[in-house]
């Protein structure tokens, strides 16, 4: 295995009584794409929005390249955890469901903003990265639209284009074709796909099972709160070892198999 | 009888009061637009002591009357500080202060109208509170609460009056004289409403036209 990009040891996240993470732990490899899956509440967007520091966490640690990213409030600090963050924020993207494109700039503008603001990168270096990013994503001719233009598919690539931008070394990805229609589930994907083929560090959080299938290395099954299966997608999928995993994934088979008949 | 010729020789003083009101305007519109900001972030703040205290500004100034704010800058800064702003100075500032209070709770209210996740995926961009606020956040509050923005000026430049209070030579100030000395209040204060139109409407056309500009963009 290659060496370890993400480590999160015994990351206990809570609002308020409620206990969301309860003792988490996992590691991802450079270059590894990690899929999660479980029923909504498990715990999953949760872990991925803790990862991207957008949750304060309550307990337990999160490395990110050797360096700690993010200490729980009630851990006793050791003299070796040090203190800054900020400079790392940017080694992870994040792209959401819902996009959360930036809707008063254009595409190219979305795509810029951070490289030029953050990285301090000058306007024509930004708008060649984002030309390069759009075209890797197929949306080179939408440089200057707003996203409000843009059908949905397409904002998610956008929003993809534009997490890229910062040069992550991982990408997080939540649920992002649970909004989209059917239709347009399949041109995020194959940008996914194509990300995954590039040696792209990658944790998705999805409901679209032939994608875990066939893109991830490993797939974990969360339920309230905890991993509660680890393993690879030929062993999780045809043989699942727990049956809280057999039985979220009959449920699952059984809707899918509901749509088809209803379509 | 309606005669307005006894009251054309007086072109260049009503001019000279429309300048000192659009300086006021200018002045305390400024002074709003920045404390108001200042004020909107205060208050969303999670910390008390920002919080609290902006609070209790926001509700003093909202109760309390402009010309009475006027007066108290004008005569109570130099009894309790010996510090004296002159006419225009307190008129400026104290009208500043005021629109501040109410431009600090529209700005609240267009900062709280955009979307949280707008604030998360700025955050995982790696853009600090600054730049978020600047570059994702206003250009979207501002546009949504245009025209209450715009309605608060207007009402400024027409508060701008009561600088006449306090002896700022200002428009109304100016009609006032005019007509004390003309015997033609009616002749006098007409043109002052004719002057107060000709510089608010511009302002009103202002506000729809960047209004429709910034939701064509957004299309």
């Amino acid at each position: 295995m290659a060496e370890p990009l993400i480590v999160v040891s015994d990351l206990v996240k809570r609002y308020g009584p409620d206990t969301v993470l309860d003792r988490v732990s996992v590691t991802v490899a450079t270059g590894q794409v990690m899929v999660v899956i479980g029923p909504s509440g498990s715990g999953k967007s949760t872990l991925l929005r803790c990862l991207a520091r957008l949750e304060p966490i309550q307990g337990g640690r999160i490395y990110i390249g050797g360096a700690l990213a993010a200490i729980g409030s009630e851990e006793p600090r050791g003299e070796s955890d040090g203190t800054g963050t900020a400079d790392l924020r940017h080694d992870v993207g994040m792209v959401f469901q819902s996009y959360n494109l930036f809707p008063h700039l254009s595409v190219l503008d979305n795509i810029t903003l951070a490289p030029r603001r953050v990285l301090g990168m000058p306007w024509e270096e930004a708008n060649a990265l984002a030309l390069d990013l759009l075209k890797r994503v197929g949306l080179e001719d939408k440089r200057d639209v707003y996203p409000a233009r843009l059908s949905g598919g397409q904002q998610q690539r956008a929003a993809i284009a534009r997490a890229l931008a910062m040069r992550p070394r991982i990408m997080l990805f939540d649920e992002v074709t649970s909004a989209l229609d059917p239709e347009l589930v399949g041109e995020v994907l194959k940008t996914m796909r194509a990300l995954a083929e590039q040696g792209m560090t990658m944790l998705v959080v999805t409901h679209e099972m032939g994608f875990a299938r066939d893109v991830a290395d490993e797939v974990i099954f969360m339920d309230r709160g905890a991993i509660v299966e680890h393993s690879s997608p030929d062993r999780i999928f045809d043989k699942p070892a727990e049956p809280r995993t057999r039985a979220f994934l009959e449920r699952l088979l059984e809707r899918e198999g509901g749509k088809r008949r209803s379509s | 009888m309606f005669k307005l010729d006894s009251i054309l020789g007086y072109a260049p003083d009503y001019l000279a009061g429309v300048l000192l009101t659009i300086e006021l305007g200018l002045v305390s519109t400024g002074l709003g637009v920045v404390l108001g900001l200042v004020l909107a972030l205060a208050r969303r703040s999670r910390f008390r002591v920002l919080s609290w205290p902006t609070y209790a500004y926001i509700e003093f100034f909202r109760t309390t009357p402009p010309l009475v704010q006027i007066v108290w800058l004008y005569y109570g800064l130099p009894l309790l500080f010996g510090f004296d702003l002159g006419a225009f100075g307190a008129a400026a500032v104290a009208l500043g202060l005021n629109i501040a209070a109410f431009l600090g709770e529209i700005f609240r209210a267009g900062i709280a109208g955009v979307d949280r996740t707008q604030w998360q995926a700025a955050r995982v961009l790696g853009l600090g509170y600054v730049d978020t606020l600047r570059f994702v956040i206003l250009p979207q509050a501002i546009r949504n609460v245009l025209p209450p923005i715009g309605t608060t000026i207007i009402y400024l430049i027409k508060d701008t009056a009561l600088a006449s209070a306090i002896g700022a030579p200002e428009l109304l100030r100016v009609g006032q004289l005019v007509s004390n000395e003309t015997f033609r209040p009616a002749e006098a204060l007409t043109i002052v409403a004719i002057a107060y139109f000709l510089l608010t409407y511009p302002v009103a056309l202002g506000f729809t036209a960047l209004e429709r500009r910034l939701s064509v963009a957004r299309a």
